[in-house]
């Protein structure tokens, strides 16, 4: 067999502009990567608290105007769609079979939703005291 | 409806040639009922005989027509030219694999990953042989799912972990490891999770979830390969907390 | 040693003493973490920085609940210390390993780089995490 010319393959720089999904995957692992980002800031602005009101809100108010509220809402946008994702994909890696068939992705997906509103319902008594 | 013809724009290669793959367009009839294969057999037959490519069954399951169909890739047995006719149909070879010719590529790397799954029925004790082990119905649904592979390399055409990484098991090797791992006539769970708990195994994998999506046969080999790092995680934490127990 | 790929499906036999591949040792433990991480921040991110950051600016809550006496007065609740150490800690190991994966993927490949990256990365998600631990701490414990 002539093996010493087969055409070698490479992958293409640009391989995730092929279609939506390596699209919407590529912005999905951004995703992940600003909660670090995310907690990384969390924890900057815990470290102000015993500093004082000043520092503490100084840092508060840099994410919160332009221009870091531009940056602050784009990288909100991107923790949003981890977590869209995140629900999508809970049912497509973990199926999870009552039946003969495993639950269609998408309804365990509303069930995430679902949980996910009552944890965030939680999240705004619990922890910041209510409305 | 006689008088309709389509565009292929077929990418050739010539390996003595020394030559970059390259379009080649050819204008061929068309009727409403011809899948893509049809399209190139019709080329080879009438047009072009050089023109190289892999089919057998034309019916989906021998797996061997996968190739790339207007930027997809897809069995070209089972896509109708309808379906795809966007002016010109473009078929190109299944990427991340080598071109042998034309729509031909070399696939040695993925037998050897299927080979190394142990893709057959282990046991410790086989016990009497004139026997038959039965299944029951909801064993054998157990793996059925996987059980339906047809090994035509789509998935690896579509997963960007193995095009850029070629060591990488794969899709399809590991769901075929899910498929004995889950047959309850088989005892071999601890070596095939030990073959895919290393650094070109499971652990490549970024969930893209591209391979399930081209798989013609539903395997669905994203989900099998996130199953089997759970279980290569509850085998790993098992020898680290308790070494020495008997493992399955 | 290479065991024979010839197909003997009817003969083979598990044995004690095959050699076994070279087995990842943290990756398991990571992916773990980072599973764990993505459940943390996938429901509690969206609100929690919702409140923080968004909720009062666009005037879509009627008071400000990053406030610096508001949350002072929150951050006196343990529940409200364990929750943020949760989601800080959850956060960067979910991020890292991701970050670590993106980088691979884009060629940090080879033992040399991933042993890098695996120190660095993971050494971020624990300094960060034991930061979370001492503030939360801080303050409600005897220091």
């Amino acid at each position: 067999m002539m093996r010493g010319r087969e055409y070698p393959w490479k992958r293409r720089p640009g391989w995730w502009l092929r279609n939506r999904r390596y699209l919407a995957f590529q912005l999905r692992e951004l995703g992940g990567v600003i909660c670090a980002v995310y907690g990384l800031i969390l924890l900057d602005l815990l470290a102000q608290l015993p500093v004082g009101a000043s520092a503490y809100t100084a840092f508060l108010n840099l994410w919160r105007t332009p221009p870091m509220w531009y940056l602050n809402l784009v990288l909100f946008a991107l923790v949003l769609w981890h977590a869209i994702s995140w629900f999508m994909l809970i049912g497509k890696a973990q199926p999870i079979q009552f039946t003969r068939r495993p639950l269609p992705w998408k309804v365990v997906f509303g069930v995430n939703v679902l949980l996910w509103l009552g944890v965030s319902g939680a999240v705004v008594y619990l922890i910041f005291g209510g409305i | 409806m006689a008088d309709a013809e389509v565009v292929f724009r077929v990418k050739r290669y010539r390996p003595e040639s020394g030559a970059r793959p390259a379009f080649q367009e050819y204008r061929i009839p068309y009727r409403h009922d011809m899948v893509v294969l049809d399209g190139l057999n019709y080329i080879k037959d009438h047009v072009d005989p050089t023109l190289t490519f892999r089919w057998s069954c034309r019916m989906g399951i021998c797996g061997s027509c996968g190739a790339y169909v207007n930027g997809q890739p897809r069995l070209t047995c089972g896509t109708y030219i309808r379906d795809v006719h966007k002016g010109a149909v473009t078929i190109e070879p299944l990427s991340n694999f080598p071109i042998l010719k034309d729509l031909v590529v070399d696939f040695d790397d993925f037998l050897n990953k299927l080979a190394s799954v142990k893709p057959y029925i282990v046991r410790k004790d086989w016990g009497d042989l004139s026997k038959e082990y039965t299944q029951y119905p909801e064993e054998v649904e157990a793996y059925r799912q996987q059980s339906l592979c047809i090994n035509c390399m789509l998935c690896y055409a579509a997963c960007p972990v193995f095009g850029q990484s070629h060591e990488f098991v794969g899709p399809a090797a590991s769901a075929l490891a899910l498929r004995y791992i889950r047959d309850s006539r088989d005892e071999g769970a601890d070596a095939r999770l030990a073959q895919l708990n290393t650094k070109t195994g499971v652990w490549e994998c970024t969930f893209v979830g591209e391979c399930s999506v081209v798989c013609p046969k539903d395997v669905d080999p994203a989900a099998a390969i996130q199953t089997l790092k759970f279980l290569a995680t509850m085998r790993h934490m098992r020898r680290l907390l308790m070494p020495g127990a008997a493992s399955r | 040693m290479r065991e024979s790929v010839a197909w003997n499906p009817g003969r083979e036999t598990v044995r004690a003493d095959a050699d076994e591949p070279d087995q990842v040792v943290l990756e398991p433990l990571l992916w773990s973490l980072f599973s764990l991480g993505g459940f943390i921040t996938a429901f509690l991110f969206p609100v929690t920085l919702f409140l923080l950051f968004f909720a009062a600016p666009l005037g879509l809550w009627p008071s400000d609940p990053a406030a610096y006496s508001t949350f002072l007065a929150r951050w006196g609740d343990p529940i409200v210390r364990l929750f943020f150490f949760v989601l800080i800690g959850g956060s960067l190991f979910h991020g890292t390993h991701r970050l670590k994966y993106i980088l691979m993927d884009a060629g940090f490949k080879g033992p040399g780089p991933e042993t890098f990256l695996d120190l660095i990365l993971n050494g971020v998600a624990i300094l960060g995490s034991l930061g979370a631990l001492y503030y939360a701490l801080r303050g409600w414990l005897f220091f």
